[in-house]
């Protein structure tokens, strides 16, 4: 009886994962492994792919504007999460108090990452208009400026406007995961440092940072991943310009091998920064081992 | 005792301030949206754009839905996030509980497995997923997206309800099976039931995931007809001239139902967010 038992459990198991196992190792293994392999070859849209070994990523490598778009994807993650964890956090700190109308101001904070990327991509990059913009209008109107804010076309300053668009949709998902884990923590432990006389800086390092640090590792790590491939928002953007000024590694890989038709050298694009999310996977399942 | 009253007051301040400023940063540019997509195109292109709108039209909604295919992109958005989102929860349900509930060799391997794909880039995939959908001969098809959206919609649904059927007592389930339940309807009968609300946060989020996916859809589908709506949008770009109006009517309408999703939501997504966060 228990043998049968747990046979049909066998069977059953295996069953009911066999779609899961189809989904990861099918669809996008065999994807994954053909694009390792054609990052190795001279493959163009259309054409039968050659063999030519490590050649794609000898000539990305001595291209120092692969350098600098992989430098751009650096700078692009790392500020925006940056950003996006101490707004989400001080927005968080304060929707947690007690105030009027708190419920409905939470509801309207999350309002961004209902939207998607693309919608407020182009959202923003109408209000960065040069001429017909309301963001230079506004900063006209106060005084601020008195020649037009060249947004997108400006090279030092288009990266930093496409920061901003990823960081406003982004601010949200800390807030939300920042609040659910302070929400969490026992009152008692202030009230405990309030008597010892600890002021609200002290609680906040001492209490609130300690009892959140899992979920802001967590949160930090899936936003760095997201925002290390991010697309939509550049593509659409400044799709990478002006010239490669605020081109990452998703939006060089797209142009190469849709624009330029050179699938094989894209991929080698695409495949060399595998290493880096390989290192952010490690460090995300061993987290979330952890948590378990 | 005076300072203290005095420090509630500046803190109340502060709070204010910070919520007030906030609102503003998060919701102007919503606010632009919605005010260029009511602006009659001669006022959209004018070099001193007011603020508060001198004059409003609902013409231009009428020009989006009957003079162009957008409502066909957004019907294709239907049918694609919504069997994607179906398909998706039903492989994920039956997975995640095995993978809780029954002990067989290699499901820590599956598990795992499960977090990696989770976090598997489309900027590395999107180039072999399009050989592969070409392949199969469904380029230009929004069938080839059904088989792609799968790829990230299953590996979030199965991490999310890891969790939530994690969570539920083990021995309500074992009552049932003294009483003579089969697994299959102890899933049915006590598991779904349970985390019902659970399961209509992942769906909402899987449903805006693939509702709001752009890049697979650029690179798989190129005729109108297959588009869906993020395509849609996009098309109102001709080389480098946008068509604003047309661009922000079409956004609008394109987040309406996303939006409404997330509002209705609301309560369990707060939640939701914290527990693993959707793209």
């Amino acid at each position: 009886m228990l043998q049968s038992n747990r046979k049909s459990e066998l069977v059953l198991g295996y069953a009911s994962v066999a779609p899961i196992i189809i989904v990861i190792f099918v669809v996008i293994g065999v994807p994954f492994i053909n694009a390792l392999y054609l990052s190795l070859t001279d493959k163009t849209v259309g054409a039968s792919p050659n063999f030519i070994g490590f050649q794609n990523y000898r000539e990305i490598f001595a291209d120092p504007i692969y350098w600098q778009v992989l430098i751009n994807t650096f700078i692009y993650f790392i500020t925006d999460v940056v950003f996006k964890l101490i707004i989400g956090m001080i927005f968080a700190l304060t929707v947690n108090e007690r105030f009027f109308g708190r419920s409905v101001v939470r509801v309207l904070f999350l309002v961004p990452w209902a939207i998607s990327g693309m919608v407020a991509a182009l959202t923003w990059k109408w209000m960065y208009n040069d001429t017909y913009g309301i963001l230079n209008q506004l900063l006209r109107n106060a005084g601020l400026i008195h020649a037009p804010i060249p947004w997108l076309s400006d090279p030092h300053l288009a990266l930093v406007s496409v920061i901003i668009v990823n960081v406003w949709r982004g601010i949200p998902f800390f807030l939300f995961s920042i609040l659910g884990g302070m929400q969490t923590i026992d009152h008692q432990l202030y009230e405990a440092a309030r008597i010892d006389g600890a002021g609200s800086i002290r609680q906040f390092f001492s209490i609130t940072i300690p009892s959140i640090s899992s979920v802001i590792a967590i949160t930090t790590m899936l936003s760095s991943i997201w925002s290390f491939n991010d697309f939509d928002n550049i593509f659409l953007v400044t799709g990478g310009g002006p010239l490669y000024n605020s081109a990452v590694i998703s939006v060089y890989t797209y142009q190469m091998a849709f624009q330029q038709n050179a699938m094989g050298k894209s991929l080698s694009v695409a495949g060399s920064v595998i290493p880096i999310l390989m290192v952010f996977m490690f460090f995300m399942t061993r987290r979330l081992a952890k948590d378990e | 005792m005076k300072s203290s009253a005095l420090r509630a007051v500046r803190k109340k301040t502060l709070i204010y301030f910070i919520v007030i400023v906030g609102l503003i940063w998060t919701l102007f540019p919503v606010y632009w949206m919605v005010k260029t997509s009511l602006t009659p195109d001669k006022l959209i292109y004018d070099s001193k754009p007011s603020l508060i709108p001198a004059q409003l039209t609902l013409q231009h909604y009428q020009d989006l839905f009957y003079t162009t295919n957008f409502m066909g992109n957004i019907s294709n958005s239907l049918y694609v996030a919504g069997l994607s989102t179906i398909i998706s929860l039903l492989i994920s349900i039956f997975g995640s509980y095995s993978l809780i509930r029954l002990k067989f060799p290699g499901r820590n391997f599956v598990t795992k497995s499960i977090i990696i794909s989770y976090l598997m880039p489309a900027a590395v995939l999107f180039i072999p997923m399009y050989v592969l959908v070409s392949k199969l001969g469904l380029a230009d098809n929004k069938f080839g997206l059904l088989v792609i959206y799968p790829t990230f919609i299953v590996p979030y649904c199965c991490y999310m309800l890891l969790s939530y059927f994690k969570s539920i007592p083990i021995s309500l389930e074992e009552a049932a099976r003294i009483d003579g339940c089969t697994r299959l309807q102890t899933l049915w009968k006590i598991i779904l039931p349970i985390a019902a609300p659970g399961i209509a946060v992942v769906a909402t989020f899987a449903f805006t995931m693939s509702w709001n996916e752009f890049l697979y859809a650029l690179v798989v589908t190129s005729s109108p007809s297959q588009q869906t709506a993020t395509i849609g949008i996009a098309s109102f770009k001709f080389s480098d001239s946008f068509i604003w109006g047309m661009l922000m009517r079409s956004s609008v309408v394109a987040s309406i139902p996303a939006v409404i999703l997330y509002l209705v939501s609301q309560s369990f997504v707060m939640g939701g967010l914290a527990d693993g966060g959707v793209k």
